[in-house]
């Protein structure tokens, strides 16, 4: 059996910057949507079909994920007019979103289609509860389930929980540092008309929010949400049709595990997740390190999975993720902002493609905040973050989206500026 | 109250170990041929992939390698024990398991500290889960 250090995912040379996002497509953000996942599919995937100036018979190629709760592609296809040369869905909720973009690009390489939608569609508040109340929490307890669920560890905070206590524990990280991810996410949200929440929040109304499960208080879990998101897959050369400059993929990895991905809170340090194996096929395909990305779009399930991934992707030193996320860094203005849209803690929840979307905006300089438009239609963007203002960074070359399943399970995707 | 909870369904990994509980003994498994020792119950040894497996009683000793204390409960049987604590215990022979702190101190559980094993009662016919007690008491 092959070890983790002996195995050469390196990517042909030759697949770098050669696929591109040439649309992105979302519904709105709400609690509560009053449609379906069908419904909200079809409005999203033709949002970006609309985005990347296609149309239904361009797209021939369909990838989903969900746990059980969503529309299958088939019958999306059938609504909107797509007829699929490939389509596939797959089980799975954070962490997907990079890892099919990577699947769009392997099954166009492969000849099996040309441009491939990738979407997520979801009533995350409404009917199935990401929190693993209601439904989810119906399942019977057997089988492996006795060495967890018959110990009231169920939901995505108490399984992820061991990890963040044992990393203040290893490291001396703070619940106050960590807060300053939600901190800075709602300061961008305000600047986002589209984000569920708005509100800035300081450090002090995170730690003093009732607590979840330690070490989690209220504000450093994520909103649940009803929406659908949607991105378009295809070669870079056919995206130079789209009508923006459409952003280029240098890397991608697709759920990286830790050792032993289904019980990883048994073996080794917890307090290092999948990052830490992931970052090493990232940066060497991508050609580029952490020091070079101008926006990072770190999972924000929790603050703490925001922070924990900065750490292992190498943004900083191992250890030292509670001194980067508090340190104005990730901030707007800062050297270097995480999820400028708000991300899962405040813009709504998808699974992790909303923070793909905001990296391609930021990319194509396209950012939807409230600044004004000149007679060309295109936005006057200020750099003025204050409340209510600007979110678009100035000139950005790279992105880094780093997607969270589990601790033990990881996706990540480097996009840079289009031509 | 804790009749409420979950009781084990048995499959055919974990047989022997729920019987071990219902007898008042935490049994991990020991490989026969390279002699590691796993938890939890599985088919094959996670260290060389041997099927050859023994049973083997652990001390009911170890400490706290972290824990949460749970608010909000997902089962909606667990959420009448609100607040509880989960942990994972570094077990003296080399295992790390998940448990639940008990007693009336469970609360101001810590990393680091030592545990000791006690069992808890699951369902209407003598079921027994291995759960943790803060202390270097008697097992």
């Amino acid at each position: 059996m092959a070890r983790t250090s002996e195995i050469d995912a390196t990517a042909p040379k030759h697949l770098q910057d050669k696929y591109a996002i040439a649309g992105i497509g979302e519904t709105t953000y709400a609690r509560g949507s009053g449609r379906t996942t069908r419904a909200l599919a079809c409005w999203a995937i033709s949002n970006a079909i609309k985005d990347a100036g296609m149309t239904p018979a361009d797209i021939d190629g369909m990838l989903s994920y969900s746990g059980n709760d969503s529309t299958f592609s088939p019958v999306i296809a059938g609504d909107l007019g797509i007829r699929p040369n490939f389509f596939m869905d797959v089980h799975g909720g954070g962490s997907s979103t990079e890892a099919l973009i990577g699947i769009a690009i392997g099954v166009i390489e492969a000849g099996m289609c040309s441009a491939v939608v990738v979407f997520r569609a979801m009533n995350g508040y409404s009917e199935v509860r990401i929190g693993g109340t209601g439904a989810r929490s119906a399942v019977p307890v057997s089988g492996d389930a006795l060495h967890d669920r018959a110990y009231g560890w169920q939901s995505a905070g108490q399984r992820f929980s061991l990890t963040f206590m044992r990393h203040m524990y290893d490291y001396g990280t703070t619940p106050e540092q960590v807060a300053h991810v939600k901190v800075a996410h709602s300061k961008h949200a305000s600047n986002n008309p589209k984000a569920y929440y708005k509100k800035r929040y300081t450090v002090d109304d995170v730690v003093n929010s009732r607590f979840i499960c330690k070490p989690l208080h209220l504000l450093d879990c994520c909103v649940e949400t009803d929406n659908a998101t949607a991105v378009i897959v295809t070669r870079a050369d056919r995206a130079k049709d789209t009508p923006h400059r459409a952003p280029l993929i240098r890397s991608v990895v697709g759920r990286c595990c830790k050792p032993r991905p289904e019980v990883h809170y048994q073996h080794g340090p917890i307090s290092t997740v999948a990052g830490h194996y992931a970052k090493d096929i990232l940066w060497r395909n991508a050609g580029v390190g952490p020091e070079d990305i101008d926006i990072t779009g770190s999972y924000d399930a929790f603050t703490f999975t925001a922070m924990l991934q900065l750490e292992d992707y190498g943004f900083c030193k191992k250890g030292e993720g509670g001194g980067y996320v508090s340190s104005g860094i990730i901030e707007l203005g800062g050297k270097r902002p995480n999820n400028t849209a708000g991300g899962h803690l405040c813009e709504g929840y998808t699974h992790g493609m909303n923070m793909v979307i905001e990296n391609v905006r930021q990319l194509r300089g396209e950012v939807d905040d409230s600044c004004p438009a000149g007679p060309d239609g295109r936005k006057r963007h200020t750099h003025d973050y204050r409340e209510g203002g600007c979110r678009a960074v100035k000139d950005p070359e790279l992105t880094c989206n780093m997607g969270w399943a589990t601790p033990g399970i990881g996706s990540a995707l480097v996009m840079r500026r289009g031509d | 109250m804790p009749g409420d909870l979950p009781a084990p369904i048995v499959n055919a990994d974990s047989a022997p170990y729920w019987e071990g509980a219902r007898n008042g003994k935490l049994l991990l498994q020991r490989c026969r041929d390279c002699g590691t020792l796993r938890f939890f119950p599985r088919y094959l040894c996670t260290a060389c992939g041997s099927d050859h497996t023994e049973w083997a009683e652990a001390s009911g000793r170890g400490t706290v390698h972290s824990f949460t204390i749970v608010h909000r409960a997902a089962l909606p049987e667990f959420q009448a024990r609100t607040p509880y604590v989960v942990a994972l215990i570094d077990l003296e022979e080399g295992p790390r398991m998940m448990t639940n702190i008990v007693g009336d101190d469970a609360l101001d559980v810590a990393l680091g500290e030592a545990v000791t094993m006690a069992f808890e009662e699951r369902g209407t016919e003598g079921a027994m889960v291995p759960q943790f007690r803060r202390g270097a008491g008697d097992v």
